[in-house]
């Protein structure tokens, strides 16, 4: 052969192709298996097989165990260079070759017997070529090699110690001494070669390994994870920052295990948050925010102040990844308690002009966020400045932060409002960035009054010239619907009927549509008739679907003034349950028993009125702001990178998921429960509380209960896990015990029991009462009592001869308080609401329990089962007093009910005043009495 | 049929929350910090003019794929439902980040939920990922050893794709040394360089006897045109 086409046919790699895999294959085989062993070309050929499995490409199993045996010969060769590569080969092939094993005594000689060069190499590659029945035999290798001097062996034994510790943590354990003193040894690191052209400095990288280890080891054992932090925490032990983190990290999962220990810590953190190391800090200051954001009242206000002050500082650092980890935890902060970052604003409004897109995104959301009623105007004014410098994806993002802002702040609606306006007609932009200015106005329409008319004015002008088709036809429905209980409704029909005369059909059909609304308003007769006459004049239009929907208008129209039908086709009060109607309507499609005589039953599905649908809507917004804050931070930069037409449906779509699921589950139960003969005759259900925990999570039988209401009854709902796994419970049943057995005016009707549940089985135990009319509060004492029989491990079932044993296993009590007969709702002016209801009561309570003010907050509602209105369900966490207004409708008859706690927080507890006011005397006397 | 689908994701939900404990990478306080390390070409996509020529499959992966270096860790000896478990995913991922990356080199940013570190050499990126909720800094630093690393190693002619494909055999040493299944081994880049061997330079000599010195001269002859070439 000659050196032409030698160099031909090895070294052809500067135009980057690769030869094909079979030729690859072949090539490896030959010279894998030469004799000698050409070195240089084995190597080469290493890594282009190696460049090969990087690029996704793999080899049949066959072929790759034959690689793997040759290449295992190549271990022959005593060139440290070959080794090296051979062992990667080892390692890649080793997931899809059979007979890795036969490599292993290959190996082992290695780590006994290698230069120190090879032997961390060797060491690593035992991880792939160890299983379950022969981990054991690397145990005195392991151990000799963590003792090691040389950081690169020990940190090698370490980690191959810890990726085996899935099959063999018996071995390891016997090594955990070894492993505890090298966290404590610092290993200098040792130059192989004198002439090296490098000057290494030593890490210390093995304490970081050691201490992972040891704390995989001892993850059970709080006391000794209690120690290792003791003793690493003082003095100077720990060098490497990896290792200092790691040890935050056990912090903080010692603190999540017990959360009173972090007092005992509170000395540590504040020193950490001095660390020299800034990935420390930042570790600490994560910690005790995210830590403060589930256990607030545990946590110092120093201590907190003092974390946001360190992330403050990153602010300020040139090293964009510093800057933008602490923007992430202060974005974080932001959406659960913005005002304790306020005084970052100096250095996040610099940052708004960062030269990194990523940076600049989260400092204006953030931003957005801490805005507080006084400087939500500057802030605007701010935002404006910049707006139409940035892209369309970041426009959108600033745009939802600031609909957030509407949402918290309504009171300044006018200068976000105004904003809005400017951004809508001076800017150019594309589908989703206007629909997200449109979408935040009619956000502000629909829920902050007093700017409705203006900022539907503004609509209106937006429509005179509006490209798109959907955004157009979703406003016009919205002027539809609101536009006639405004003060001047002829405006919007003169507006609405442009579009008639000016557009395309789609949208002259959806202002047929909206036009026709008009034509009900009561006492404004000469409207309604000139927008008949002008329906009249659209009936003659070119299109069908326009013609066809004026005519059906007219039709109702006509019809509305001798019967109320008409009216509420064309003026819908409520909508229907979608999801259940959905449901209801394919099982009724799929039973079809009778060829479909009888008619769908639409009684039968929960129906909301306009305030209920806006008082859910407002709910799952209020909750999307709360909910996992770091998948929304997710989506703050993916959006911003986005130009996909993901963006916005992305929002709140994600947030709400986990609330939909609950709704589901929610109608889920009702369907199970209305689906059991015996409870058909209750008639329907009034009302279904929300699922609450009646035990530990972690109990040997979790349980959770449910209230369901109907007019004369009341039924409880018991959903048991059985978390043994190794015993089935027969004739599973709840015994509630009413706490005042001589007053109680419910009478228990019967017990549906649970015949048999298994391991980590799921089933319902329902318990009936009869309840008199009207709302009845009681508190019961609950028992779970069942048999329990021991399972056959190889069937599965219960031995036959096992008689089994009775037992009993006591479950929180629940009580049943007016709050169960209320359903949240929205209403735009509280105060006036409020003042215009009779019956008024009052009560005060005093809170002994050390609660935060938030938690009180939380339990309120809960309890009440009202709607917090005017965003007072959000404590400000620097002041001792808060005031909630909570608004609901009484589930029985629909009266209204509303609700305003003065919340005192003092050293002595928290005192708490309520006042509520309703139709119905008794059930605001009830709630009123009963809110704690 | 919305209904539906929602449902199973429920359930598929609650079977989760139910199922299996944690496995190895997920829980706080894990070795394994560092999901995937990826070298690709800046240039995704975009075939250049003679590989259209080329046809055949394996043609078509090189044009496709832009890999130049791929690594995606998984906790050894564990079962895990990995993010990255199919080639498929994989490779959504990579254009994913080259679409994301390819305007602006921001070093940072989340995507798909994890933590991306990202670097611009030439014509290829340099990308590191770790979980969401990892330590920037750390990951930074290891970032940093990765980078520094492949620049010692590559020494005075700097990160770029050909002189990555020329030393493949060293780039493979120098990023085996610095990670190791996802946990970060080493962050010193001289260290991690130091651990490097060099490729082998001398072809074995092996001169047959039997030719005598003639034979000897003609083996040096055509080493020596080699190298005249080679210049």
């Amino acid at each position: 052969m000659s050196a032409q086409t030698y160099k031909k046919k090895y070294e052809i790699s500067p135009s980057g192709d690769l030869p094909d895999k079979m030729t690859i294959y072949q090539d490896c085989m030959n010279t894998f298996n030469e004799s000698p062993v050409n070195a240089k070309r084995c190597r080469l050929l290493i890594s282009r097989l190696l460049r090969l499995l990087a690029n996704g490409d793999t080899f049949p199993q066959n072929e790759a165990t034959a690689l793997f045996f040759s290449i295992s010969k190549l271990f022959q060769h005593q060139s440290d260079s070959l080794r090296q590569s051979v062992y990667l080969a080892i390692k890649e092939l080793s997931g899809i070759s059979e007979d890795v094993l036969m490599a292993t005594s290959s190996i082992m000689k290695d780590v006994q017997n290698g230069s120190d060069l090879i032997k961390p190499n060797a060491l690593r590659s035992l991880t792939y070529v160890l299983d379950e029945s022969t981990a054991f035999s690397a145990e005195r290798l392991l151990k000799s090699a963590v003792v090691s001097k040389n950081p690169s062996i020990s940190s090698a034994a370490l980690c191959t110690s810890y990726n085996l510790l899935p099959i063999s943590d018996v071995t390891i354990k016997r090594f955990a001494n070894e492993t505890q003193e090298a966290i404590v040894d610092l290993k200098q690191f040792v130059l192989l070669d004198e002439a090296s052209e490098f000057y290494p400095t030593s890490t210390f990288t093995t304490q970081y390994h050691a201490l992972g280890l040891i704390y995989q080891l001892k993850r059970n054992d709080k006391m000794a994870l209690l120690k290792l932090v003791n003793q690493f925490s003082s003095g100077n032990a720990l060098k490497n920052q990896f290792a200092m983190v790691q040890l935050v990290k056990i912090v903080d999962d010692l603190i999540h295990r017990d959360t009173q220990l972090i007092s005992n810590f509170e000395t540590l953190l504040t020193s950490w948050l001095d660390s020299k190391y800034e990935s420390v800090q930042l570790e600490t200051a994560k910690l005790i925010t995210s830590f403060a954001t589930h256990h607030s009242h545990l946590v110092g206000n120093r201590l907190f102040s003092n974390a946001v002050s360190t992330l403050q500082t990153m602010l300020s650092t040139p090293r964009v990844t510093s800057r933008f980890a602490a923007l992430r935890v202060l974005n974080r902060i932001s959406m659960v308690s913005p005002e304790k970052i306020v005084v970052c604003n100096p250095e996040l409004e610099s940052l708004i002009n960062d030269s990194n897109r990523n940076v600049s995104t989260y400092a204006i959301t953030t931003l957005l966020k801490t805005g507080t009623a006084k400087n939500i105007s500057s802030l605007i004014s701010t935002i404006t400045k910049f707006f139409h410098e940035v892209s369309d994806d970041f426009k959108i993002i600033i745009i939802d932060a600031v609909r957030t802002l509407s949402l918290n702040f309504p009171q300044e609606w006018k200068p976000i409002l105004d904003f809005l306006t400017d951004v809508l007609k001076n800017s150019e932009g594309g589908f989703n960035y206007k629909n997200s200015i449109v979408e935040a106005i009619i956000e502000i329409v629909s829920f902050i009054p007093q700017a409705k008319e203006l900022a539907m004015e503004q609509l209106c002008d937006f429509i005179e010239d509006c490209e798109f088709n959907e955004i157009l036809v979703r406003v016009l429905h919205l002027l539809g619907k609101e536009g006639p209980h405004t003060s001047t409704p002829s405006l919007y029909v003169r507006h609405i009927y442009n579009r008639v005369v000016l557009e395309n059909s789609i949208i002259r059909s959806a202002a047929v549509v909206a036009l026709s609304k008009f034509a009900l308003i009561k006492n404004n007769t000469p409207l309604a008739e000139s927008v008949v006459g002008l329906l009249k004049r659209i009936s003659d239009d070119e299109d069908d679907e326009v013609r066809d929907r004026a005519t059906i208008s007219l039709k109702f129209i006509d019809s509305a003034k001798k019967n109320p039908v008409g009216e509420e086709l064309l003026h819908s009060k409520y909508t229907y349950d979608l999801s259940s109607l959905e449901k209801k309507l394919t099982s009724y499609m799929s039973s079809n028993s009778d060829a479909f005589k009888t008619p769908f039953d639409v009684t039968s599905i929960p129906k909301y009125t306009e305030d209920e649908v806006k008082a859910m809507e407002l709910k799952k917004k209020q909750q999307s702001f709360n909910s996992s804050t770091e998948e929304l931070g997710t989506k703050f930069t993916d959006e911003a990178e986005e130009t996909g037409k993901r963006l916005d449906s992305a929002t709140y779509h994600g947030a709400n998921l986990d609330e939909h699921s609950k709704d589901l589950q929610s109608t889920k139960y009702i369907d199970e429960l209305l689906s059991i003969e015996q409870f058909k005759e209750f008639g329907s259900l009034i009302n279904s509380s929300k699922t609450f925990p009646l035990t530990e999570t972690e109990a040997e039988f979790v349980v959770n209960g449910v209230k369901h209401l109907f007019k004369e009854h009341v039924v409880l709902q018991f959903n048991i896990t059985n978390t043994l796994t190794d015993v089935a419970l027969d004739n599973v049943a709840v015994v509630c015990s009413s706490e005042d057995q001589e007053s109680s005016e419910l009478k228990e009707l019967f017990t549906i029991p649970v015949d048999r549940l298994l391991p980590s089985e799921e089933s319902a135990c329902y318990v009936a009462f009869k309840k008199p009319e009207g709302v009845v509060m009681e508190s019961f004492l609950n028992n779970l009592t069942f048999t329990t029989r021991e399972l056959n491990p190889d069937t599965k079932l219960p031995f036959d001869d096992d008689e089994g044993f009775q037992d009993e296993y006591e479950i929180d009590p629940l009580v049943l308080n007016a709050g169960d007969y209320i359903k949240s709702s929205f209403v735009g002016d509280f105060s006036a609401s409020f003042d215009e209801l009779p019956n008024e009561n009052v009560a005060v309570y005093n809170v002994q329990e050390s609660m935060s003010l938030q938690e009180v907050i939380d339990k309120l509602i809960v309890n009440t089962s009202c709607l917090a209105l005017e965003n007072t369900q959000y404590a400000q966490n620097e002041t001792n007093q808060h005031t909630l207004k909570l608004f609901g409708k009484s589930a029985l008859n629909g009266t209204k009910i509303a609700l305003i706690v003065k919340i005192v927080k003092s050293k002595k507890g928290i005192a708490l005043k309520a006042q509520g006011r309703g139709e119905d005397a008794t059930l605001s006397s009830d709630l009123v009495n009963g809110l704690m | 049929m919305n209904t539906t689908r929602e449902a199973k994701g429920i359930e598929k939900n609650m079977s989760k929350a139910t199922g299996k404990p944690m496995n190895g990478s997920t829980f706080l306080g894990s070795l394994y910090t560092v999901e995937a390390v990826l070298i690709l070409n800046n240039n995704l996509g975009k075939a250049s003019p003679e590989k259209e020529m080329g046809t055949g499959q394996q043609q078509q992966q090189q044009q496709d794929s832009g890999r130049v270096y791929v690594k995606y860790y998984t906790p050894p000896h564990t079962e895990s439902e990995e993010a990255f478990n199919t080639l498929k995913k994989q490779i959504a991922f990579e254009k994913n980040l080259m679409s994301k990356t390819k305007k602006q080199d921001n070093e940072i940013m989340l995507l798909d939920n994890h933590l991306v570190l990202y670097k611009k050499c030439a014509d290829v990126t340099l990308f590191l990922v770790g979980p969401i909720s990892g330590n920037e800094i750390l990951l930074n630093e290891a970032f940093g050893a990765f980078k520094g690393s492949l620049e010692l190693v590559l020494n005075s002619s700097g990160i770029d794709r050909k002189n990555i494909l020329e030393h493949y055999d060293m780039v493979l040493l120098a990023i085996d040394e610095t990670f190791d299944n996802g946990i970060v081994l080493e962050t010193d880049a001289a260290a991690i360089a130091s651990r490097v061997s060099k490729p082998i330079t001398q072809e074995p000599v092996q001169l047959d006897l039997d030719k005598g010195l003639l034979g000897a001269w003609g083996f040096a002859k055509s080493k020596l045109q080699e190298l005249q070439q080679g210049l």
